[in-house]
């Protein structure tokens, strides 16, 4: 608006004013509530991550969906459930199928009974012919909670499969059990009051029967060996009542491989059976697993991938087992007690362990029900029945829910959330004792090839690996960096500054994958050849410099002026390049006088030191290459910004240069070049590309040079993409991406902190 | 010696060695990536190299090397061997070969040696034996041959475009109509729409599909041209190979060319780098798609950093009440630009890919579930990603820019009646102008060279199509990408054959270090340009 229509139409103005003055306000509102909203955004990226990792925190969530009792059904009616014999419970079994729709109940009298989990309605009933009219004394359950088998009281075993289909119309889904027997196994005419058995991937089966007139038995059936391919079964019986040694027999597991039996005693005591060769069974150790002898043990239930044995007794202790590598030992392995769980209030009844995870369900003798998981050695939830003692046990195939029966009859069905069991504080940053491992260790190995792999989460090789490149590539960057940055800022001419300083801040935007790439590609295999001449480096480069030195000294004068001040460092150029030339001539001599010809195996065999090709030394000068320029700039605004006058006292009394540099203005500008190593600490931490690219990504916890290692950043970025969404892997993640962001932004706060201190401080001298 | 310790001058020149050891560390760094990615273009003559044993070895030297290295005794005599690019893959099955210095008896270039690079197999060095026009021999020989093989690539040159033409556009085109279709019918099945309706749309998909059959009868015709005319090459060792001239990109005879003719084929090498797709897993051909896509994503994220950047940066500066928390609130933006990249990596997965992206697709993307349209990575994503992660860095240069227009030029605005956003609008803001721009130039060199983020938002090592093309809505924002700094990654790392892949790798490399660079430096000169113009006309 021009001012000459201002004057000839004043009501326009007025007007005029007034949009204007609209707009001001309009303009005031959009930049105040998009600024805010712009900055919120950012600090929300913070909480966002935060909120991802929450649920690893969180416990397990249940809800009882139904309850109902068992007797109301007219199917079950006529089941007594009052006898007081403890063993007479009807109800030998219990199971359900994956959604959790349809569950079975098997009856001692061989009844199956499939029924709505809704409402306790009965919906199929299927006798079990295998039985011959005797009834069910005990059960087992294994492979997964797949396979039902059951002891019956003339001798045999009797293996039930139950089969689920699903049919799904449109979005309607229909399920139809179905029951599928297999061949029984005998082992003789007495009633089987406790057993154990199992189905091998070769078609071999293997059970273990306690019998009620006392007698421990092994049976199995095996295809016999004959020259034309056989096929034909045989069946081999032991009876291993002897090793015993007199005591009772209160519990009894055999792994899935059939090669392993266990049985504990009302002793306490753990036998521990080798039954690989089946016409043979070795005992092998006998072990105290109850605190004392008067604690029997109670139950036994191997864990997902059946290595890890779970054992618990009369006074409430629940722990987990696994064979541990002794070369001393008969078998070169011993039974360990790894872990042990929060014990429970009364005596062990029940364990069965999930099909999913590496968790497991308890009951004890109250009724009382607790969620434990084996590697993080956490109760993870418990659960109330109105008891006296739970008599089935059912744990979901998706290990999303829970089924009891008390032994009043009633059936209780918790759902649970339990998405994330493996994780604790502990599983996360501490040291963990992992299957198969001869000790707690540090371990990050997220995915296995098997389903029963046990997920190996810690955080700590990985915070370890990132530290370790950081550390290296600082020690390589802040010498070369703050004494580049003295020697710009203080012995050279503000003309020549002006030119360094672009071409080192052209060095910081040096894309960290093309440094990453030549550091793996290039750098790598070429370092591996001259290790030696890597360290007589500096030395050869020292003595060159100081004779260069000595020879400029002896320069006269008149040449000596001809230079700018500082441009005679750069005749250091052609020293440097004679004295690498020389390093590398000298290497094969030096690798002969002090490595014995080959500096691989002197490292391996005097410091015991492995060499891998892509190592942090490789590492430490990429990164540091791209931490110089970062250090360099910051440290040397802080040496140019230290006042004048201060050199100008410290030359007037007479110090020279490096003095004055040195112990001037080095320690005034120290907290501007502490911030330029943090903030350079910062970039090396959160760099990605090159510990990718230029290290072997092996997650290996020692400070050796010459080993690689697998940093925090450089994991997320290769298992993210692997990461199912909302899984345990991808939150753990997650978790890493804050713990980095918490450290680079802690470490840079703190060096801004610094700065501006010493802002302040410069301003007062 | 006393006085040659107190002048100070060695640990002076020992910090020198500290700054001129950087400054080689990167002039060595640059010039080497130059040095092998240049040479990568240049048709080197083809040796011949006669071996004791009677054998012959034929193809590109392209290394030498000590055997005993430096690890041998120091008295061992020096044993040289060399490397020689051999090519004829599908003949040999490795593409180098190491050859002793001692067994080499004599080394010839002989004037007809043909380099082929192929569309397949990668390159071959060899002797022309014959060409024959659908199974009757045309000529024999190399000196006869040569012409009518150069005559006949360029030839068919042109058929493979076409070829390709098709393919690509035409024939594409059709898929995504009828994909397009098909998912019409799904969500009008789901709707429960009328039978009416879905057999008109299954009427277009039958037209469609007739129109593909024209193109495809024409493909066919084609592609008989294409293996019409056939030749047949020598290989060193006397073994034949035959192979339609179709089969090649071009022929050359290096060791006949003078050095203006090698000059031009350097050239247009060069530019058949830049403007050509990849063939061979990335290992040869152009890196088109990877140009293409960087600077896209770099574009589309600068249209979002710029407006946000400079409100956020006004806010803070201008309308904010100055007091503690805008300090701290200065601070966190400050420190944010140095959060490591794949923490805004691993955001976007979770809150874009996941939250954003998955919403979208159950909104309006139905029909196509459970195929993700944007709840996976694509562009748009990633250049959001970047955008986040770039916004700091075009906070704090506005900032500082404001910061630095002096308090009496808003005063004399605001004295003249103007209000506080015309101040700011027309005499703030262009005064803070050059920091505005350096800032998004900043932004825009980080962006470039990032590559953790885009892992895992977007990237992909081979995109089959551009995120732009002539098909509605032009614009596909939801699609993968191809990426400079990726493709490095990609082909040097996860190639199954790095020997072979290495030159290009270095050759990409020079090419982002030279866009990096580029764009670093527009944003020091800009800055110093624009200053000098608004310091004189501000006064």
């Amino acid at each position: 608006m021009s001012p000459k229509t201002k004057l000839k139409e004043p009501k326009q103005v007025s007007s005029g004013v007034k949009r204007r003055k609209l707009a001001d306000r309009i303009a005031t509102v959009i930049v105040t509530i998009g600024g805010i909203a712009i900055i919120l955004c950012i600090i929300a990226i913070l909480v966002f991550i935060g909120i991802e990792t929450v649920p690893l925190w969180q416990g397990v969530k249940s809800e009882l969906v139904s309850s109902f009792i068992l007797k109301e059904s007219p199917d079950l009616a006529s089941y007594s459930l009052d006898s007081p014999d403890q063993s007479q419970f009807p109800f030998m079994a219990a199971g359900t199928e994956q959604y959790k729709e349809i569950g079975f109940i098997v009856t001692n009298d061989g009844m199956v009974n499939f029924l709505s989990l809704k409402d306790g309605s009965v919906i199929k009933k299927q006798q079990l012919p295998g039985l011959e009219g005797t009834k069910i004394a005990s059960s087992y359950v294994s492979e997964n909670n797949k396979l039902y088998s059951f002891g019956t009281e003339n001798g045999n075993i009797l293996p039930v499969r139950f089969d689920f289909k699903m049919s799904f119309d449109g979005d309607k889904r229909s399920i139809a059990p179905a029951v599928n027997e297999e061949e029984p196994l005998n082992f003789g005419t007495s009633p089987l009051a406790i057993i154990a058995y199992e189905e091998n991937e070769d078609g071999e089966s293997a059970g273990a029967a306690y019998t009620t007139g006392g007698e421990l038995l092994l049976t199995a059936s095996v295809e016999s060996a004959s020259l034309l391919g056989g096929g034909e079964k045989k069946r081999i019986t032991h009876n291993l009542t002897g090793s015993l040694e007199g005591s009772d027999v209160t519990a009894l597991e055999l792994d899935r491989f059939t090669w392993n039996l266990y049985a504990g005693t009302s002793g306490g005591k753990l036998y521990h059976w080798d039954v690989r060769n089946k016409e043979n069974p070795v005992l092998l150790e006998v072990l105290n697993a109850a605190p004392n002898s008067n604690t029997p043990i109670t139950a036994l239930a191997y864990l997902l991938g059946d290595r890890s044995l779970i054992v618990g007794d009369s006074a409430g202790d629940v722990s987990v087992w696994f064979e541990v590598s002794e070369p001393d030992s008969p078998k070169g392995k011993v039974l360990k007690r790894i872990h042990d769980l929060p014990p429970m209030e009364l005596p062990v009844v029940d364990i069965l362990p999930s099909a999913r995870d590496r968790g497991f369900i308890a009951s004890d003798n109250g009724g009382n029900l607790n969620l434990y998981h084996a590697t993080s050695e956490q109760k993870l939830a418990s659960f109330k029945t109105d008891g006296p003692r739970v008599e089935n046990l059912v744990y979901s195939p998706k290990a999303d829910g829970i089924m009891a029966i008390d032994r009043k009859g009633k059936l209780y069905d918790w759902d649970i959330d339990n998405s994330h069991p493996e994780t604790s504080f502990k599983t996360l940053f501490g040291k963990v004792w992992y299957e198969g491992y001869s000790k707690p260790e540090y371990v990050w190995q997220s995915t296995g090839g098997t389903d029963d792999f046990e997920p190996k989460f810690s955080l700590t090789p990985l915070a370890y690996g990132t530290l370790k490149g950081a550390i290296y590539a600082l020690l390589f960057a802040i010498p070369l960096s703050i004494f580049a940055a003295l020697c710009v800022s203080q012995f050279m001419h503000p003309a020549l500054r002006n030119t360094i300083k672009p071409i080192i801040e052209v060095m910081a935007a040096l894309p960290s994958v093309v440094l990453g790439f030549f550091a793996g590609l290039w750098l790598a295999p070429v370092i591996e050849k001259i290790i030696p001449a890597i360290f007589t480096m500096p030395i050869v480069l020292t003595i060159f410099t100081l004779i260069a030195v000595f020879a400029w000294q002896a320069l006269p004068r008149r040449i000596k002026g001809r230079f700018k001040e500082g441009s005679e460092l750069f005749l250091l150029v052609p020293v440097i390049l004679l004295g690498v030339i020389v390093t590398l001539w000298i290497n094969s001599p030096v690798e002969q006088i002090f490595f014995g010809g080959d500096y691989k195996s002197w490292f391996y065999n005097v410091l015991g030191l492995q060499y891998d090709q892509r190592n942090s030394l490789i590492v430490g000068f990429a990164m540091g290459f791209a931490v110089i320029p970062i250090i360099f700039t910051i440290s040397e605004d802080a040496l140019t910004s230290v006042p004048k006058h201060l050199a100008a006292g410290s030359l007037a009394l007479g110090a020279n240069k490096w003095q004055t540099a040195i112990r001037v203005i080095l320690p005034t500008a120290s907290p501007g070049i502490f911030s330029a190593v943090m903030i350079g600490l910062g970039r090396a931490i959160g760099e990605t590309m090159i510990v990718l690219m230029a290290t072997g990504n092996t997650p290996i916890m020692d400070w050796s040079i010459f080993n690689g290692f697998r940093a925090l950043s450089a994991n997320i970025a290769v298992e993210i993409p692997e990461a199912p969404h909302g899984g345990t892997l991808y939150r753990i993640l997650f978790l890493a991406a804050l713990l980095l962001f918490f450290f680079t932004f802690i470490i840079n706060t703190a060096a801004e902190l610094v700065r501006q201190n010493l802002r302040k401080k410069y301003g007062q001298i | 010696m006393h006085k040659f310790w107190k002048s100070g001058d060695p640990f002076i020149w020992l910090s020198g060695v500290a700054l001129m050891f950087s400054l080689l560390m990167i002039g060595g760094l640059i010039f080497l990536i130059a040095a092998k990615g240049l040479g990568f273009f240049w048709p080197s003559d083809v040796a011949v190299l006669g071996l004791k044993d009677g054998t012959s070895v034929m193809g590109v030297i392209t290394g030498h090397e000590k055997v005993n290295g430096y690890n041998a005794a120091p008295d061992a005599p020096s044993i040289y061997r060399t490397q020689v690019k051999i090519g004829n893959r599908d003949l040999y099955g490795l593409d180098f070969k190491w050859v002793d210095d001692d067994q080499i008896v004599k080394t010839d270039y002989p004037k007809f040696a043909v380099v082929l690079e192929r569309r397949e197999w990668g390159n071959m060095f060899g002797f022309i034996k014959d060409v024959s026009e659908s199974g009757t021999i045309i000529c024999t020989g190399n000196e006869k041959c040569w012409p009518v093989l150069a005559g006949l690539v360029p030839q068919y040159a042109r058929i493979a475009d076409e070829i390709k033409s098709i393919e690509k556009g035409a024939i594409g085109g059709i898929n995504m109509k009828i994909e397009d279709l098909r998912l019409d019918i799904k969500g009008l099945r789901s709707e429960g729409a009328s039978q009416e309706k879905i057999s008109k749309v299954e009427a277009e998909i039958k037209e469609q599909e007739s129109l593909y059959k024209g193109q495809e009868e024409k493909l066919f015709s084609l592609y008989q041209d294409f293996n019409k005319e056939k030749f047949v090459m020598t290989s060193i060792d006397g073994r034949e190979k035959e192979m339609p001239v179709g089969a090649i990109v071009q022929a050359y005879r290096p060791n006949a060319m003078n050095w203006l003719q090698k000059s031009g084929l350097y050239a247009s090498n060069v530019w058949a780098f830049v403007s050509e797709d990849p063939r061979e897993a990335n290992t040869e051909g152009g890196v088109f798609p990877a140009i293409f896509g960087t600077i896209l994503m770099v574009f589309l994220m600068s249209i979002v950093v710029l407006p946000f950047g400079v409100l956020a940066a006004l806010y803070l500066r201008e309308y904010a009440k100055q007091g503690v928390l805008v300090r701290i609130v200065r601070i966190c933006v400050n420190n944010l630009a140095g959060v490591p990249s794949i923490v805004f990596g691993v955001f976007a997965v979770g809150f874009f890919i996941y939250g954003l992206g998955s919403t979208i697709d159950g909104i309006f993307f139905k029909e196509a579930l459970p195929n993700p349209t944007y709840g996976t990575g694509g562009i748009l994503w990633a250049s959001l990603t970047l955008a986040l992660l770039t916004v700091p860095v075009v906070i704090v240069a506005t900032e500082e820019g404001l910061a630095a227009v002096p308090k009496e030029i808003r005063d004399g605005s605001l004295a003249l009646g103007a209000t506080k956003f015309e101040t700011t609008w027309k005499i703030v803001i262009p005064s803070a102008m050059p920091a505005i721009l350096t800032g998004l130039i900043l932004a825009i060199a980080r962006a470039t060279g990032e590559v953790a983020p885009l892992m895992i938002t977007g990237v992909v090592k081979l995109a089959p199509q551009l995120p732009i093309d002539g098909y509605f809505p032009y614009m596909h924002l939801e699609r993968k990408f191809m990426h400079l700094g990726f493709h490095i990654y990609d082909v040097g790392f996860q190639s199954p054959n790095v020997e072979a892949a290495k030159p290009m790798v270095f050759t990409t490399a020079l090419l982002l270090i030279l866009i990096v660079v580029a764009l670093n430096m527009t944003a020091i000169i800009v800055r110093n340009r624009l200053r000098k113009k608004y310091t004189t006309s501000a006064v």
